[in-house]
């Protein structure tokens, strides 16, 4: 197909015309003449609302009864305490709460057709606010959804009114046409199948067909009660895609909403991680020389124990090899025999002090006071053990002492740390630059903040180490745990986070989030999204800033058909 | 350029310029306050730090409407509490009333306006 490019100019000009008209209908709050028209359906009970730039109310008139739903503006929560007074042709109303954010009041000009201006003042959380809005009941009191269901249809009013519209008559002629119509068809290939009796035989099946519907369904059609004044508020799907959910229904799902804000974000990239001890406030016990392990004075400490750096925590008895004992046997007897010649020498020295130098009873005595010395040493030297003490002072996070084990020179006995600094090192595998604030999430959904430490360069497993040490509590957190590190990167990106849960897959598979554009209304729009971090997701276009975005309960919302 | 493309271009023209009848939000009265839409009125409320408060009726052409026979009722946030007062008609198209309280200009409330045939409107500030 070939434009004309005069044509095309036009359409052009056309479409951004009604891009501008409409974008500017929208560029004002607190103003009725530019806010998008009210949903239109005829199964809803008469309502009104209103809003302001911190609350949102709807009213709804259920029989001689005015109900207000007070929500937050931006968050779409309910507002419990609020004092509500109502200047209405029935004088000043004070409705009371009977529920959550709910409020009620008797007003019997509700139940009477025409329009009805109120004047809300609102007093809730410090902010006094007069809201305006027109209550318009119209002419039949009895809302249409109940007048409109006809039993023995078995079919959904709706539908049927829909179909009958379409058709372009009455709704109770619809079916009686196409039953007619039906019966025709089948006649008419009777005849020109030119067999009597099939014919006949068709026609009262179609005709059993066309009976059976009428009378079997009538007991499971619906029926609305005669009576009904209040009308059940169903949540629908416009054509355009667009819902209609009354604040009840919103109440269920738990709707809330956010502000949409543009704001430069830094991206977040997630590596995997797993905490380790502070080099620097760890430490490992570990045996310098093989040797038989056992309890300092009280015992091992059980794990956990904290200890200061000192702390004796084990001794090592050395084994003594069979040769070496007989050294040290014969060094022993050698040494004694050598005490006792010596200490006889030293006596009989004594006996003639008198005759003979001083100096020679010094030497004898020297020598003896040597041998002993000797002989203790080597006395002791089978006995003494290696004390083994806390490096650093922390908690005692691993302990592999078993009394009388025989322990293997360099083994570790006993891992202390530090349980209040700790670190955590994650790997990153592709070079990226941190801007020096990060995020630890655990698989519990529990979250600590991070300082980046530093990065290495050695290759490990295709990756490169980054250390980043623990900010702040460190309770409950234990070396070897692992965890997700999301570190914010030194890229800004431009755009409007959101809550992951908000954006949803539209029915075409595109991204879709809903908006909040009227007290009862939600749009879904469709939007392009890029990954921000675990728990947000950038909006680079679709949506404007200063829009209304559901957040809890998006899910349940595209499910209303 | 036939008429079909005149015709187009006279839809985006107006498409254009509709919204602009939209936009005159909280727009500057004629006698010096905030003049907003009030059903088919425009209500122009002027206050001057004083706990007088006066209200100028005019149609959508910012005519003056004559008040005599109208009702109007003021629910106006002063000092952080909403006061309620009545205003009555005053000469010409103004509608006057005396606030428990001196009101800013800029304070927030609304108008009810019964006509003299019974019909209401109100106004949003």
């Amino acid at each position: 197909m070939r434009f004309p490019p005069t044509k095309l100019a036009m359409s052009l000009l056309l479409s951004v015309a009604i891009l501008l008209g409409a974008g500017s209908a929208h560029a004002h709050e607190g103003h009725d003449h530019g806010a998008p028209p009210p949903p239109t359906s005829s199964t809803i009970a008469p309502r009104a609302d209103a809003s302001s730039a911190d609350l949102e109310l709807v009213a709804i008139a259920r029989g001689n009864k005015l109900e207000i739903y007070l929500d937050t503006f931006r968050g779409n929560q309910p507002i419990d305490g609020a004092e509500i007074e109502i200047d209405s042709p029935g004088g000043i109303l004070k409705p009371v709460a009977a529920g959550p954010g709910l409020y009620t009041v008797a007003a019997p000009f509700a139940s009477k057709p025409g329009n009805h201006d109120l004047a809300i003042t609102i007093s809730a959380n410090g902010v006094v606010d007069v809201l305006t809005t027109t209550l318009k009941v119209p002419l039949s009191t009895q809302p249409q959804a109940v007048a409109a269901p006809r039993p023995w249809w078995g079919v959904d009013p709706a539908i049927a009114k829909d179909l009958s519209q379409r058709v372009g008559e009455p709704g109770t002629s619809l079916l009686l046409t196409l039953g007619l119509g039906f019966l025709t068809g089948i006649a008419v290939t009777a005849l020109a199948l030119r067999r009597r009796r099939a014919a006949v035989g068709l026609i009262l099946l179609a005709a059993l067909s066309f009976a059976t519907p009428t009378g079997a369904l009538a007991d499971t059609g619906p029926r609305a009660s005669a009576t009904g004044i209040a009308a059940r508020d169903v949540s629908q799907r416009f054509p355009d895609g667009a819902l209609f959910v009354p604040k009840p229904t919103q109440r269920i799902l738990g709707l809330r909403t956010i502000f949409t804000e543009q704001r430069a974000h830094r991206r977040a990239i997630e590596l995997p991680g797993r905490i380790i001890p502070d080099p620097n406030a760890s430490g490992l016990v570990q045996a310098a020389v093989g040797g038989r392990l056992l309890p300092p004075p009280g015992g091992f400490k059980p794990l956990g124990t904290s200890v200061k750096s000192g702390d004796v925590l084990a001794y090592v008895h050395p084994p003594i090899s069979s040769a070496d004992l007989t050294t040290q046997q014969q060094q022993a007897r050698e040494l004694d025999q050598q005490i006792s010649v010596v200490s006889r020498k030293v006596e009989r020295l004594r006996a003639i002090e008198k005759i003979i130098a001083r100096g020679q009873l010094e030497d004898a005595e020297l020598e003896l006071k040597g041998l002993h010395e000797r002989r203790t040493n080597l006395a002791r030297a089978n006995k003494e053990p290696e004390p083994l003490v806390s490096p650093v002072g922390g908690v005692i996070a691993a302990s592999n002492a078993v009394a009388g084990q025989m322990a293997e020179p360099n083994s570790i006995i006993f891992q202390i740390v530090d349980p209040a600094r700790l670190w955590v090192e994650a790997l990153s595998f592709e070079p990226q630059s941190t801007n020096g604030s990060a995020q630890g999430l655990f698989a519990g959904g529990k979250s600590i903040e991070l300082a980046y430490v530093g990065t290495g360069l050695a290759d490990r497993n295709q990756s490169v180490p980054v250390h980043f040490s623990i900010r702040g509590d460190t309770n409950g957190l234990r070396a070897g745990q692992f965890l997700t590190v999301l570190a914010t990167t030194t890229t800004d990106r431009a755009g409007i986070a959101v809550p992951r849960e908000a954006v949803l897959r539209g029915a075409n598979g595109q991204s879709i989030v809903y908006e909040h554009s009227n007290a009862e209304r939600f749009v879904p729009r469709e939007v392009r999204i890029e990954q921000l971090d675990a728990e947000r997701v950038l909006i680079v276009a679709g949506i404007e800033p200063g829009k209304r975005v559901v957040t809890t309960g998006a899910e349940l919302l595209n499910q209303i058909r | 350029m036939n008429r079909t493309h005149l015709a187009l271009l006279s839809l985006a023209a107006a498409l254009v310029a509709a919204p602009a009848a939209f936009a005159h939000e909280a727009a500057k009265g004629k006698n010096g306050g905030l003049r907003v839409d009030a059903g088919k009125y425009h209500a122009e409320l002027v206050v001057d730090g004083t706990s007088a408060v006066a209200v100028f009726l005019s149609d959508a052409d910012d005519k003056p409407i004559p008040t005599a026979g109208f009702k109007a009722n003021a629910i106006l946030v002063i000092d952080g509490k909403s006061q309620r007062f009545e205003l009555v008609p005053a000469d010409g198209s103004k509608l006057t009333g005396t606030a428990p309280a001196p009101v800013n200009p800029g304070a927030k409330g609304a108008i009810q306006i019964t006509a003299p045939d019974g019909t209401t409107a109100q106004a949003k500030y």
